[in-house]
């Protein structure tokens, strides 16, 4: 073994990698939903607030939406909450754990290609929303009689626009979190604000300041697309082009801010 | 190729602050080599660059015949070293086995996971929590981590900061066992006790130079036998009444440094003897590693306050 050199390696097989893929999204889905942390925030608490919200006003009308019932809004707006966490607040804390502890060099010194870990962490993110938006379906279907979307291909690809954008801003966000101590709270009261201004409890007036405000942020965009392909309001394509094109462009901007931010090895005192 | 590693006039600045000027050593296969050195005096950016995790500004740097910051042979080399972070770099939440299976499967020839967990002392608790462990645990299960890939080389940045006294012996008796087994070790540490114990040789840095290098127990010149004889100047005796010449003199103790030591003893005792004269407080010391490495931060010490006064 010690007297190999590198022009006598044996080149690594593409299937390797593809196999080493399968074997780190395994981890990183253990991690998820050991840590228990992650999967609260994202798959708990979207669940409970469903439900909760569902039992309290759910029955209310909402005139400018076309006088939907306010669980109808609730059903998409909870998916994009749970894409949104799952992206940005999970993965950010994730990464700033991580890098803080080490984790993050130690992965970096190793064989694992980074292009690997990303494509894990893209796919495991991936599978957390996907079970999440099911369990939101199902309860909304079930429970309070909410239709499934009009074009499950146009929640897909939301859930997929979405997934990826605020994982890019969720590691732009981490970049900036100087310790583990501050990362749960920074990235949680960012989110909750953000959440706040675009409606996702209450719909925005249309029109209002508020509304012309969140048509800036990517939150409000990305809530809109899941409404979209629930043809919400009624007779609108399920197709939001637009604001998905919103969402992906604060994806680009936020892997700018990353690429030239992000740092390996922990903060040394 | 015996060299495992071979460090040229390597330089490695941030911004204005030179962490590393200039230094070249060679460690060969098989061997523990120590680099020995107070906080800032670049020992973690000596080794990173060795591990191709930073780029160097200047030198030439082999690990294993390749140059760790040439990008098409990083995974070839990373397929071949382990390495240890000064942080304890495991997560919590996962068991033993967990984690060292999960490392196993980046490597092309990992190591069986029971025997790394047999090697690390940790037969008991293989299927234990991490956040189970106690801290010298969770240190043999971090070594663990960095041994799980059958490294040839492993990178070792102050492997003991931290541990009680006990937990450091284990950990000690553990980097001898890979190294008689022929993994060769890069070890940093600010540890006198640590570098003497384990080091075949050792590099000592201050502020990103080599003060000094070479086996330990060579270390400074000490096997050439500078001995430091010292005694308590007897009443009613000058200095220029004795049979030598003194190379310090501090209160009524008397210093002398000698590569002679038995002749001069014998010119000493064979005075006093004549004059019946008592000698009192009299010690023959050699030189310890820690004598010189408290040299080399001493003087650092005064050039830092005579450059900041």
């Amino acid at each position: 073994m010690s007297s190999t050199t590198p022009d006598a390696r044996t080149h690594q097989h593409w299937l390797h990698d593809v196999r080493l893929v399968v074997h780190q999204v395994k981890y990183e889905q253990l991690a998820f939903w050991l840590n228990r942390v992650g999967a609260i925030f994202t798959v708990g608490f979207s669940v409970v607030f469903l439900v909760m919200l569902g039992l309290s006003a759910g029955n209310q009308l909402i005139p400018s939406l076309g006088n939907i019932r306010l669980v109808q809004y609730y059903v998409p707006g909870f998916i994009a909450y749970g894409v949104m966490a799952a992206g940005f607040t999970t993965l950010a804390i994730t990464i700033v754990v991580r890098r803080e502890t080490g984790l993050l060099k130690r992965l970096r010194l190793s064989p694992l290609p980074t292009w690997v870990l990303i494509a894990s962490i893209f796919i495991s993110t991936t599978i957390v929303a996907l079970v999440q938006v099911l369990l939101l379906l199902v309860i909304g279907r079930f429970g309070y009689h909410v239709a499934f979307p009009s074009s499950w291909a146009a929640l897909i690809l939301a859930v997929l626009v979405g997934i990826v954008s605020f994982s890019a801003m969720g590691v732009a966000i981490s970049s900036v979190v100087p310790n583990q101590e501050t990362a749960g709270p920074v990235t949680s009261i960012v989110f909750f604000v953000l959440l706040f201004l675009a409606g996702l409890w209450f719909p925005l007036p249309p029109g209002s300041g508020l509304a012309k405000f969140s048509n800036y942020l990517p939150v409000r965009h990305l809530m809109t697309a899941m409404d979209r392909s629930f043809q919400i309001p009624r007779g609108v394509s399920p197709w939001a082009w637009h604001d998905l094109l919103v969402v992906a462009l604060w994806g680009v901007g936020a892997t700018l801010l990353s690429l030239r931010r992000f740092r390996w090895s922990p903060r040394r005192s | 190729m015996t060299l495992a590693i071979s460090v040229e006039n390597l330089s490695k600045s941030y911004g204005d602050l030179t962490a590393v000027d200039d230094i070249s050593f060679d460690v060969e296969r098989g061997e523990i080599f120590a680099l020995l050195g107070p906080n800032g005096a670049g020992k973690t950016t000596t080794i990173e660059v060795l591990e191709g995790f930073l780029h160097r500004d200047g030198g030439a740097v082999e690990v294993l015949g390749v140059d760790p910051s040439d990008r098409q042979h990083l995974r070839w080399l990373r397929n071949r070293i382990g390495v240890v972070l000064q942080e304890l770099a495991v997560e919590s939440f996962f068991t033993v086995r967990q984690v060292l299976e999960r490392n196993a499967g980046f490597y092309p020839n990992p190591r069986a996971i029971d025997e790394v967990i047999e090697l690390v002392g940790l037969t008991e608790k293989g299927d234990a929590k991490v956040k189970r462990l106690s801290g010298g645990q969770q240190r043999r299960l971090d070594i663990g981590l960095g041994i799980v890939g059958n490294p040839e080389i492993l990178f070792l940045d102050e492997p003991t900061t931290g541990l009680d006294p006990a937990a450091r012996r284990t950990t000690w008796d553990l980097i001898r066992l890979l190294s008689s087994e022929g993994t060769t070790v890069l070890m940093s540490s600010h540890y006198m006790d640590e570098v003497e114990a384990l080091a075949h040789r050792v590099a000592v840095l201050s502020r990103g130079e080599i003060a000094a290098q070479g086996s330990t127990a060579s270390l400074g010149g000490r096997d050439k036998g500078e001995t430091t004889i010292r005694f308590t100047l007897p009443a009613n005796v000058v200095v220029g009444d004795l049979p030598i010449t003194p190379s310090r003199i501090d209160g009524d103790v008397i210093e002398l440094r000698t590569s002679n030591e038995l002749t001069t003893l014998h010119r000493l005792i064979s005075w006093a003897l004549d004059g019946d004269v008592a000698i009192e407080g009299l010690s023959v010391a050699r030189e310890t590693l820690e004598d010189i490495y408290l040299a080399l931060a001493q003087g650092d010490r005064d050039e830092s306050e005579a450059r900041s006064s």
